[in-house]
């Protein structure tokens, strides 16, 4: 009967969300939980040791205020030049876009230390460039990076990528006649910016936000090269500080430290859901996708403003990337004699585990996104069109991995799966599939972010109609749904990509012979003073990833619009 | 005289080399070797790898990074309660007696330490110094004034010009913390002249080799092999050895109580000290534990290097207070 | 059988009573309007029916099949209905045929019989040659049109229109009603027909259901609803009525009575268990009322506004015994009447408003 196929189709959604449900805890919840009782329970024994010898040190509560401060600047920095850009880029004419974009997403490829060194050689006082200039400043003069507007500039520089690329994903959606309406009742391009666009893009521009919030939070190659020499310390590097000077004895106090950070990350995510449901932000048009402003004399200014922002984030650290890997050893300045492609020959040939690292990092990060993303879609439309308090609950819980600083999930991992699972008894400890659960753990966020945000612009009477029209939810996820999220899920696949490819913290610890990653071959040269190596490693990585984003162009054209950021 | 009768003579001997040989039967090193190290990437490999033509029999798996993040992992599996690594290779004697005080070592002792300097292995043969690893001075050649000794660092022309790897995140540089503070001639005043002339602690000794040979830094505190394999590679860096002497690390080999392959370790132990392992140390660039076997190129051919003596477990007792008060010291 | 019962259905939004104590039997093939303005209930309704809410209270039926208790609730997929939505929900990544085709791909529908349908289906909106068409590049009325067929090929028993009319431009909303008219009368379905617009129910609907603040006020054919109202609102929603205080004087045996409005003598309709009373509420229609000569029978008013109608004029004056009540009539062209001007209105006609009984 009609009654007991409703009771079924129900099962069918309730099956459905409790799977997920299940997935998450898996991927968020339990190692949280391992950390939370190593932290309480050390050994086995219930003990609140760590808790008041953490909460009490003033150590502790110096390190969270620099990680606000760090946190919340950086974001706002990222806002500015990421939104500014993501908007000038969708809504105006300005030529050469798509290279544009290439160009300002590459960013996100290069490893946050790589992009810091480059930084620091720059503004130091053997930079090239600066005694091109003629203002390098004098030899001994502190360099101005080793500060926390330091580390809030390379930050903002490093994650304006990430706002950049949800807000596109959002404009995508933003059609004509909203903005024609705009103009048409007498206001300027500005006004209409103000007054319809912004406040429309209000959920790509809070996912934006909410993500760079937390990147920053738990970013901790930055604040360790620039933040550690002047002991300006935030809580991942406080963490890594506590880890080395203590070693076995740490991990109690490092699992409070975490779940401190943890902490803070959700209240800045609660504060995002909360400015989020208060209001309405769907498009129910269906109309052309705005077309741009003209800017006819601004046109060239700007077009000059860009590029100049893109060759300072991008080339110029590029430049010293590949002048570094030319030298046969690090200081020999680089001329027509010295010149030699040793490095990339030793990398490539000598060096099998930097081979390895290349299949492992790629098959890892592409196992990452694309898994992660065909989890999103359907947990997202529970997120967003099935609320209940249990829903937000999962919301929050999958913030967390991505706040922690990698070692400290790593350690959670360790801790979990050093044993084989049981009934399986498979051993997933010391292979690449224990770095990949790590990675599901802590991209799943990222992957989430952008498509709850497309959920938002959806109008939710497209599925209501797939609904009477007969289909049950899988279909309506598969053929309605996820072609309309499809930008904003590609948005999140590519996020988590570039992301895993270069990341470094959470293989760091996990790693083993054989299932070595990019980050951790990385970080090995360069610790070991061959950052020539690590210079040669680095060129190739960014070769490899700009081959992977150039060969997806003859796809584009059967990929929905807007999947691909770089391609109109 | 009894007679020792012909037969009951070969019966003694089968009987002997018998039970002599089946020891080494019996304990022929194979299987599974787990190897935990902060040598550097490349040590690590060449050394794993010498050990392999050793013992063919025997898989080695390494798991190398630093110091941090070897003791990191290291901590978390012994709170699941199953630690991996058979053997481990880690750069300082402090990190050793932590362990050695949880009760995480095995005991070897029979292990070859003869022509070994007695200071640079545990009197409990729980760890063996490899290698001697003694921090100096490194300069850019382009510097146009060279310290002679570390007091000198503390004049005004090297002012903004150094830079030296934080005892906080480095166990090298915590011995030498440690090491320099007990001294009447440099103790804690030096620390304190090394931050008015605005020194950088920064995070380990390959960031400073990249600083000097940069010329970000002109003079950085520095280990010694690193210098060296980088200039011998041309990198615009020297080494100078101060006046007072050179604090130095031992690099101690050491195998845990909860070893699976006992057998394979006590040989990995074995080959560390044996000469073919110190000399390839030496290949390597690094002054050996034992000296008989010959010294690194760059070591200054007749001269003794003056080393400052390290009273270990002292430096062990008082390290965190040293660490806090670096903290503090150079804080911001 | 009816086709849809509604069955005394409550549902609340925290404090807000959306819907209270409905109920509505619609018969299989009719069309029946549910009207009223923003506000009402009446799309809350349409949602309950559809299933995508579900009620606090009461039952609903499609067939004899219940669909939606407080405890239990068939989901939309597996009612077999069709809705036009008021923004139509076009799928923007298909095209026009393929939208239309979506719900019989669902139903295992293959080609070449899916195709037969769809082209039918289209050709019945006329829209052939639009196949291949994005919905980004139509018309309003067009994606009306697409809407519709989307609705129909799956030739439901119930389909459910979502203000359909109200995107479109005036003309073309009368060349719609002729269409939806055309579909009810050729292909029978039952269609409920939610509307604020009382001209296309009054057009289109076998009855319309009048609802005001959740509850369903009265259901009834479209004459029924202008010549009887059943309380005050319905009178002054349907065709503008006038509802004035009379006095019942006598009740007749041939439902009609005899009554004094502002002192003039008027026989109305009412009610047979209409009884006298000294305070009534009547309900009248401009076309009932005329301008007489002064000495005549009437109400001596006096005009406020007369405002041209294209033909005629619309004629708005306040009563002169009771200037609060103000009378709205027509009057032919050629018309002289200025505000101020002194007028005579006749009563023809008019109803009793049944006394609201307290249950």
């Amino acid at each position: 009967m009609a009654e007991a196929a409703g009771v079924r189709g129900r099962a069918e959604d309730y099956a459905l969300l409790w799977s997920l449900v299940l997935v998450v805890a898996v991927l968020s919840v339990l190692p949280l939980a391992r950390l939370l009782l190593e932290g309480i329970a050390p050994g086995g024994a219930l003990s609140a040791q760590a808790l008041t010898r953490v909460l009490s040190s003033p150590a502790t509560w110096i390190a969270t205020r620099h990680s606000l401060v760090t946190a919340l600047g950086g974001t706002l920095l990222a806002v500015l030049i990421g939104g500014t850009v993501g908007l000038v880029v969708a809504l105006t004419d300005i030529r050469g876009r798509n290279a544009y974009v290439f160009c300002f997403v590459m960013p996100l490829l290069l490893a946050a230390q790589v992009v810091a060194l480059a930084w620091l050689q720059l503004f130091g006082p053997s930079s090239p460039l600066l005694a091109m200039l003629g203002i390098a400043p004098p030899l001994g003069s502190r360099n101005p990076l080793y500060s926390a507007e330091g580390i809030i500039l390379v930050l903002g520089v490093q994650y304006a990528p990430l706002v950049f690329l949800t807000l596109r994903a959002g404009l995508r959606a933003l059609p004509q006649e909203l903005i024609e309406a705009g103009l048409a009742g007498g206001g300027g391009p500005m006004k209409v910016l103000r007054a319809i666009v912004l406040p429309l893009m209000t959920p790509p521009l809070l996912a934006g936000v909410a993500l760079c919030f937390v990147s920053c939070l738990g970013n901790f190659g930055i604040p360790a090269l620039l933040g550690i020499p002047g002991n300006y310390l935030v809580l991942p590097t406080l963490i890594y500080q506590r880890l080395a000077g203590l070693g076995p004895g740490a991990l109690s106090e490092v699992a409070v430290l975490s779940l401190l950070i943890g902490f803070i990350a959700v209240i800045g995510i609660v504060a995002q859901d909360a400015l989020l449901s208060r209001r309405d932000f769907r498009i129910s048009t269906a109309s052309i996708v705005a077309r741009p402003f003209e800017l006819r004399r601004w046109r060239l200014p700007v077009e000059v403003a860009l590029w100049t922002l893109s060759v300072v984030v991008l080339v110029l650290p590029l430049l010293a990337l590949v002048l570094t890997s030319l030298v046969p050893a690090v200081g020999v300045p680089l001329n027509l004699a010295t010149a030699t492609l040793d490095n990339y020959r030793f990398v490539l040939f000598d060096h099998a585990a930097a081979k390895r690292a290349f299949v492992n990092s790629f098959g890892l990060s592409g196992m990452a996104a694309v898994a992660i993303v065909l989890l999103a879609v359907p947990l997202a439309y529970f997120l967003v069109w099935r609320r209940s308090r249990l829903l937000r609950m999962v919301n929050l819980v999958t913030e967390v991995p991505y706040a922690l600083p990698g070692v400290v999930l790593a350690i959670a991992a360790i801790l979990l799966f050093l044993k084989p699972l049981p009934v399986v008894g498979w051993s997933l400890y010391n292979t690449v599939w224990i770095i990949l659960f790590c990675y599901l753990a802590r991209f799943l966020v990222l992957g989430l972010r952008p498509v709850i945000s497309g959920y938002y612009q959806l109008d939710r009477t497209l599925e209501e109609a797939s609904q009477i029209a007969g289909a049950r939810l899988l279909r309506r996820l598969r053929t309605i749904i996820l072609p309309l999220v499809a930008p904003a899920a590609a948005a999140g696949a590519l996020l988590i990509f570039l992301t895993a490819f270069n990341e470094l913290t959470v293989s760091a610890l996990l790693w083993s012979s054989g299932a070595e990653t990019l980050g951790v071959v990385f970080f090995s040269f360069q610790q070991g003073g061959d950052s020539n190596f690590a210079a040669a490693l680095g060129v190739l990585t960014v070769i490899v990833s700009i081959a992977l984003m150039l060969s997806t162009l003859p796809m584009a054209g059967r990929l929905p619009q807007g999947v691909l950021p770089w391609r109109d | 005289m009894k007679v020792v009768s012909r037969r009951s003579f070969v019966v003694t001997a089968l009987v002997v080399a018998v039970f002599a040989a089946s020891p080494v039967a019996a304990q022929a090193p194979k299987g599974k070797l787990v190897l935990y190290t902060s040598q550097p990437e490349r040590d690590a490999a060449q050394t794993v790898a010498a050990f392999k033509r050793v013992q063919p029999a025997v898989d080695v798996e390494v798991f190398r990074s630093g110091t941090t993040e070897v003791m990191g992992k290291l901590a978390a599996e012994f709170a699941a309660g199953q630690p991996k690594p058979d053997v481990l290779l880690l750069a300082d004697a402090a990190t050793m007696e932590a362990l050695k005080k949880d009760g995480r070592l095995l005991t070897y002792r029979e292990a070859k330490v003869d022509g070994l300097d007695p200071g640079s292995y545990d009197a409990d043969r729980t760890y063996f110094g490899s290698k001697l690893i003694t921090t100096g001075i490194a300069v850019n050649t382009a510097a146009k004034t060279r310290p002679a000794a570390w007091a000198d660092l503390a004049k005004p022309e090297y002012k903004g010009q150094i830079a030296m790897p934080s005892p906080l995140y480095s166990g090298a540089a915590a011995i030498m913390l440690g090491t320099m503070t007990a001294r009447p001639d440099l103790g804690w005043g030096f620390f304190e002249k090394l931050k008015a002339a605005d020194a950088v602690a920064v995070r380990g000794n390959g960031a400073v080799m990249t600083a000097v040979a940069n010329g970000e830094k002109s003079y950085g505190v520095l280990v010694d092999f690193m210098a060296f394999n980088a200039k011998a590679k041309g990198s615009p860096i020297d080494f100078i050895f101060p006046a007072e002497g050179l604090p130095a690390v031992t690099e101690p080999v050491a195998i845990l109580k909860t070893t699976q392959n006992a057998a394979a370790a006590r040989a990995f132990v074995d080959f560390i000290l044996s000469d073919e392992g110190q000399k390839l140390a030496v290949s390597m660039g690094y002054i050996p534990a034992r000296a008989s076997v010959g010294m690194p190129s760059w070591y200054p051919a007749g001269a003794k290097i003056n080393l400052m003596p390290t009273d270990i477990p002292k430096v062990v007792q008082a390290n965190s207070e040293n660490l806090k008060r670096f903290a503090e010291l150079f804080g911001n | 059988m009816a086709r849809l019962t509604i069955d005394r259905v409550g549902k609340s939004y925290g404090a807000f009573r959306a819907l209270d104590d409905v109920s509505l039997e619609v018969g299989d093939g009719e069309l029946v309007a549910v009207l009223g303005p923003s506000g009402c209930g009446k799309t809350t309704l349409l949602r309950q029916i559809a299933g995508f809410d579900k009620p606090d209270a009461g039952r609903i039926l499609i067939g004899d099949t219940v669909v939606s208790t407080p405890e239990r609730q068939v989901p939309p997929e597996r009612r077999r209905i069709g809705i036009v939505f008021q923004s139509y929900a076009l799928w923007p990544h298909m095209t026009v045929a393929e939208n239309v085709a979506y719900g019989l791909d669902v139903a295992g529908v293959k080609d070449p019989e899916r195709a037969r349908r769809v082209n039918a289906a289209l050709s019945l909106v006329e829209l052939d040659g639009f196949a291949d068409r994005r919905p980004a590049l139509l018309s309003g009325g067009q994606r009306q049109r697409v809407a519709l067929a989307r609705c129909l090929v799956t030739e439901p028993s119930l389909v459910l229109l979502d203000e359909p009319l109200a995107n479109l431009d005036v003309h073309l909303r009368a060349a719609m009603e002729r269409e939806f008219a055309r579909f009810h009368e050729r292909t029978g379905t039952t269609m409920i027909y939610i509307t604020h617009d009382q001209t296309e129910a009054m057009a289109l609907a076998d009855r319309i259901a009048v609802m005001d603040k959740g509850r369903v006020l009265q259901a009834a054919t479209p004459t029924q609803l202008y010549r009887e109202p059943a309380d005050e609102t319905v009178a002054s929603f349907i065709g503008e009525g006038m509802v004035v205080p009379v006095q019942v004087l006598s009740v007749g045996d041939d439902a009609t009575c005899e009554v004094d409005l502002f002192g003039l003598r008027v026989r109305m309709r009412c009610a047979n268990a209409q009884k006298a009373a000294a305070a009534a509420r009547a309900c009248l229609h401009a076309s009932a009322l005329r301008i007489v000569e002064p000495n005549a029978a009437g109400l001596r008013a006096h005009v406020d506004v007369a405002i041209y109608q294209g033909g005629h004029f619309r004629v708005e004056a306040h009563v002169d015994a009771s200037p609060d009540h103000i009378l709205h009539l027509t009057a032919q062209e050629p018309c002289n009447l200025a505000p101020g001007a002194a007028i005579n209105v006749a009563v023809d006609d008019g109803w009793i408003i049944p006394a609201a009984t307290k249950d």
